[in-house]
């Protein structure tokens, strides 16, 4: 069975506390007290930061931004299939909350791919979110 | 010339990594100009810190071809699968090797998740040239450049096979302490004939500085058939470009940083023209883009920057005159573009 998607989440941002210390700052400075929900062929779960990044299963009432995705939609992007923008507006990702929110989720966002592109421990996690795609 | 090759084109990483961790990269790079396709093979190594200060050696395998459009991989391997010879002359990294022994390179290619695979055997037919301690940024650089092989074997990518039987190719040997991100940019060009029987081979470099605004040093080197024929440098040599290459990258790798470069305005010319001058030789070359893949870098001078090299294809034309000889290429360039 496939690794859930919470999961790869959870063990990439503390790969990144542990490989690139500098970076993962940047995402906790660039995602400050916003809550993202993200919706994952139907998967619930959270990230959040503050002292520092915590991935939480299930719905978050707190929420400022909330994503809805596919795992498949995810690897469009990452492998450039899509751009972002394009994913965005064809309706593969679902963004919702108030531009400023949306805005700071965009920007931990690429905070988060900078810090990704410079950990060693990364491609192996983005294989196993291949493992789980239709 | 190969046993000078083989003597001379060996691994650096073991003396000078060791010596001395950061900022030390080096990489086997080798273009294939072949019949209707273009292959660019790179064997890399980076010295990476760890957070507990630990300095390792990040080997990645680079495999790009362009047949309509560039397309390929970048793949990065955990240290554990790299090995180098105790004579310095037999890289492997994972499933992947280069030798270099007295006949020339051989390179295997294994990377099954990209489904790519070749087996390649260069040749060199020209004698290669080193150039030390040139400035990158606040580093050094040195580079050994062969600027003909032959090139025989195959490749299979994106489910085609190239067959390769005495196609032209290129290849040159880096190695140095700097950092991507600092305060430089080149660009880096091999030209050779379309037909093979043609004598001439160049090979041209010009280092910037990231805004591209000085240029720190830049030569124009010449090559009938196995020998250097004129070394062109710094004031004899003229570089114009101009234009704006109409067309967005074929590729972006490692794909996920795609998520970084934003925008589809390429940094490619639509034409560069290269003018060299002296002691009564001439020589006028004009590389015409055609398309182009952008290999991707962190900075490592910014933690929210990257680095972009455009490995750009096209069309070149040669005219000009050394020691009375004429030349007249109608041939191919592979150009790489770094923009800091």
């Amino acid at each position: 069975m496939a690794e859930q998607v919470s999961s790869l989440l959870r063990r990439s941002v503390e790969h990144l506390e542990d490989e690139v210390p500098d970076s993962y700052r940047r995402v906790l400075d660039e995602l400050g007290p916003l809550v993202v929900e993200l919706n994952v062929d139907s998967e619930r779960f959270s990230l959040r930061g503050g002292r520092r990044l915590e991935v939480s299963d299930g719905a978050a009432d707190t929420a400022g931004a909330r994503i809805t995705t596919s795992r498949a939609a995810i690897l469009d992007v990452l492998d450039a299939r899509v751009g972002l923008g394009q994913a965005v507006e064809a309706g593969t990702v679902g963004v919702h909350g108030s531009v400023n929110d949306v805005l700071r989720a965009h920007d931990a966002l690429i905070a988060y791919v900078h810090a990704a592109v410079r950990a060693p421990s990364q491609p192996g996690l983005l294989a196993a979110l291949r493992t789980g795609a239709p | 010339m190969s046993a000078v090759l083989a003597h001379s084109d060996f691994l650096r990483a073991p003396v000078l990594a060791t010596a001395r961790p950061e900022g030390f990269k080096e990489w086997h790079h080798f273009v294939v100009h072949g019949r209707g396709c273009r292959l660019l093979v790179n064997f890399s190594l980076a010295s990476e810190a760890s957070r507990s200060g630990e300095i390792r050696l990040a080997p990645r395998v680079i495999v790009i071809a362009h047949d309509q459009r560039w397309a390929g991989a970048i793949e990065r391997f955990h240290d554990s699968q790299l090995d180098v010879s105790a004579d310095l002359g037999d890289l492997t990294i994972g499933a992947n090797r280069m030798i270099v022994g007295p006949d020339g390179y051989r390179v295997a290619i294994d990377l099954p998740g990209h489904d790519i695979r070749g087996d390649l055997h260069f040749a060199p037919v020209s004698r290669p040239f080193v150039v030390n301690n040139q400035p990158v940024g606040d580093g050094r650089m040195c580079w050994l450049f062969v600027p003909r092989l032959r090139a025989d074997g195959w490749l299979r990518i994106g489910g085609q096979e190239h067959r390769l039987e005495s196609d032209v190719a290129y290849h040159d040997h880096n190695w140095g302490h700097f950092r991507w991100g600092d305060d430089f940019g080149w660009t880096w060009g091999t030209i050779l004939p379309t037909e093979p029987e043609d004598p001439w081979s160049l090979v041209f470099l010009r280092m910037t500085d990231r805004r591209r605004l000085h240029c720190l040093s830049q030569a124009l080197y010449v090559w009938h058939h196995d020998e250097p024929a004129a070394i062109f440098r710094h004031a004899a040599v003229q570089v114009r470009s101009s234009g704006v290459l109409g067309r967005a990258a074929d590729c972006t790798l490692p794909s996920p940083m795609r998520l970084l470069l934003d925008g589809e305005v390429p940094d490619v010319p639509e034409r560069i023209e290269i003018t060299a001058t002296r002691a009564g030789d001439t020589v006028h070359a004009e590389f015409r883009p055609q398309s182009y893949a952008r290999l991707a870098q962190p900075s490592e001078v910014r933690l929210d920057r990257s680095v972009v090299l455009c490995e750009t294809s096209g069309t070149a034309r040669v005219s000009g005159s050394i020691n009375g000889a004429g030349i007249d290429i109608d041939g191919t360039g592979v150009f790489e573009l770094l923009h800091g």
